[in-house]
């Protein structure tokens, strides 16, 4: 399966993931954030996790609720977490992914910043398993192939932020998320 | 080089020789070059199990050939493609041209910060002194770029650059900095600089980054990184200007797929980078973050004269790294020695080539190296580097190449005559009795000293243990 595949590999990358049926998703991720403590979820504006009814079940635990592109007019100092802002968990849902390697295809759009995920301290991906792709050429060929406009910006992520610039040992949270996970969602 | 103004460097202090010795002195920097090495050649090792290498290797080559036989119509389909995109495509001859189109367009908008994420390319054109120089705070945000510019140095690896460094040297580089204290501690220090540099983001007008590939299919620039520095630099800054070697592009996503995978098993030890941000024009009116310009500089600085020559196959990199960690040379003196942004085996063969030939770095580069092969092994792409690195060779000779070519010239003919060659071992023989103690010579006068500078030589046959 390539769901289990994409789990494996985005594990090796030092990024989590689970596999839920859709009923479970809303729970899994309130239960992420939780964990990781945010002060505030900054979510992309994408009828998936609507439908997912993720809103409602991140909101129940307090954290400040931000919505793109709404959320992009605290401005980039208090998104990036400077002068005390809280600690921001950004959640995204890829347009693809792809197994071979644990990567997800975020496309930018109107409710989709293309910098939620590397302003955020965390980043929460929410994908539907059937926009899994075997090979990274699958992938973006079919991310291109649209008639019209290319996406402006697609960024391909593959596990948390990291440097190895000190000492050449790998340190996450370099200047994107420190923790990254991923929630598969079965959809077929 | 018709045409092109070539950069020349100026900023390397004292030759060559005296910058190897004293890399080859340096302990400190052998531990850290041997960490370095280490690392890389077991993630190398790691990429050649799980990974068809070879055959990878071979379809990166046939691609990267693919490109520079089309690079004209590449290039002409690129900029119609990003300029459809709503970007704005600038070719510049050299160096001193792009750099004046980026101070420019800075001094037109009123920026006054520049953040930047790693470009070689930046490098090459000296970006950083020029931006200086038109009154701009430019500052590198890759972490170990924003170290070497703290320590006021030049990269001495195009992927890891301040490899040389040491966590307590970099601590007090961050501390000095910020004023603040510094724990001296890995995971505090990356801390340190995420919150320092997130200020930079927050601040800067103008984003500059390079671009590793460019697909001429769709317009788009790729920019790889492991941080997300590069991606805040292209995302929340009001401009966008990315600075590419003429040389980067590929046709399509099928073989920009490729090579994306190739760049970071061969640079890092890795099947994928963490970031990969393929940039197509700048923000749509419907998006809330992206620049709201995108400007693509294209420089030749001597890349366009080498298509059709011998040295044709120099533009086939695609800039990992690999030759460096796969030199014994560069194992030896690290980056820093070369004096050049470019070190290791591509940086001796691309420096003269970006040169013109001209400038001490051309004639002394080319011969930092024992031609022995490995740079070609490691090669992602499958340059010959060791051929090219003797073609360059023969291009740079200088009146002391000449003095030698001379020199062997009349030993050639010495040693045809069998009078002479017997007169010739009468006097080797004085000469090493001469100079040798206990049946070893450990220094020679004049021009031999160069030679047991670093060795002893035996007097007699066979050398006494």
């Amino acid at each position: 399966m390539s769901a289990e595949r994409l789990v494996a590999a985005l594990e090796r990358r030092r990024a989590t993931a689970q596999i839920v049926p859709a009923a479970d998703a809303a729970g899994a991720a309130a239960e992420r954030v939780a964990g990781w403590g945010s002060g505030r979820v900054l979510l992309a504006d994408d009828p998936v996790l609507d439908g997912l009814g993720l809103p409602a079940a991140l909101a129940a635990a307090g954290p400040q609720m931000l919505r793109w592109p709404e959320g992009r007019d605290l401005g980039w100092r208090d998104l990036l977490g400077l002068d005390g802002a809280a600690a921001t968990c950004g959640v995204t849902v890829p347009a693809l992914a792809v197994a071979e390697r644990g990567t997800l295809v975020l496309a930018a759009g109107p409710g989709h910043g293309r910098a939620i995920d590397v302003v955020s301290m965390h980043h929460l991906a929410v994908l539907p398993a059937s926009r899994i792709r075997e090979t990274l050429a699958e992938a973006l060929t079919e991310a291109y192939a649209a008639p019209g406009r290319a996406p402006s910006a697609i960024s391909l992520v593959s596990g948390p932020s990291r440097t190895s610039d000190i000492e050449k040992i790998s340190t996450l949270g370099a200047h994107g998320a420190l923790a990254m996970h991923v929630i598969v969602v079965e959809d077929r | 080089m018709s045409g092109t103004r070539p950069v020349v460097y100026t900023d390397a202090v004292a030759p060559l020789r005296e910058r190897t010795r004293e890399a080859l002195a340096d302990d400190e920097l052998h531990g850290n070059l041997a960490t370095a090495g280490a690392s890389w050649a077991a993630g190398r090792a790691r990429m050649g199990r799980e990974h068809p290498f070879a055959q990878m290797r071979e379809r990166g080559r046939a691609i990267r050939r693919d490109n520079i036989r089309h690079l004209p119509e590449l290039l002409a389909r690129l900029e119609e493609r990003v300029t459809a995109a709503g970007g704005t495509v600038v070719r510049v001859s050299d160096g001193e041209a792009a750099c004046r189109y980026i101070t420019d367009l800075a001094a037109a908008r009123g920026a006054r910060t520049v953040a930047k994420s790693k470009s070689m390319a930046t490098e090459e054109i000296k970006l950083n002194e020029a931006l200086e120089e038109a009154g701009l705070r430019a500052v590198e945000t890759d972490l170990g770029e924003w170290i070497l510019q703290l320590a006021g140095q030049h990269p001495s690896h195009i992927i890891a650059p301040a490899v040389h460094l040491n966590r307590e040297q970099i601590r007090e580089l961050f501390a000095a900095e910020s004023g603040e204290e510094v724990p001296d501690d890995r995971e505090a220090l990356v801390a340190h600089a995420r919150r320092r540099l997130r200020e930079v983001f927050a601040a800067a007008d103008i984003g500059v980054s390079g671009v590793n590939l460019a697909v001429a299919e769709t317009g788009t620039l790729c920019v790889v990184e492991n941080e997300g520095n590069a991606r805040l630099v292209t995302a929340l800054p009001r401009i966008h200007v990315a600075v590419m070697g003429m040389e980067r592009v590929v046709e399509d996503w099928d073989q920009a797929a490729h090579l994306l995978q190739l760049l970071p098993m061969a640079a890092i030890g890795d099947d994928a980078a963490t970031y990969v941000n393929l940039i197509t024009g700048p923000r749509a009116p419907d998006e809330a973050d992206g620049p709201e310009e995108l400007h693509l500089v294209l420089l030749d600085g001597g890349r366009a004269a080498l298509r059709g020559t011998d040295l044709e196959e120099a533009l086939d990199c695609i800039r990992c790294g690999a030759c460096l960690y796969s030199c014994p040379m560069w194992r030896s003196v690290g980056g820093q020695a070369y004096g050049s942004p470019y070190s290791g085996p591509i940086g001796a063969v691309i420096t003269p080539l970006l040169e013109g030939m001209r400038g001490e770095r051309s004639s002394e580069l080319p011969f930092l190296s024992s031609l022995c092969g490995s740079c070609h092994d490691a090669c992602p792409v499958g340059i010959p580097l060791h051929d090219l690195l003797v073609r360059v060779r023969g291009r740079v000779a200088t009146p002391t190449h000449r003095r030698d070519r001379r020199l062997f010239a009349l030993w050639s003919r010495a040693w045809s005559s069998p009078a002479l060659y017997g007169a010739s071992r009468v006097g080797a023989r004085i000469g090493l009795r001469l100079f040798g103690r206990r049946g070893w010579i450990g220094r020679l006068p004049g021009p031999a000293g160069r030679w047991t500078e670093q060795r002893d030589l035996p007097s007699r046959w066979p050398p006494r243990e």
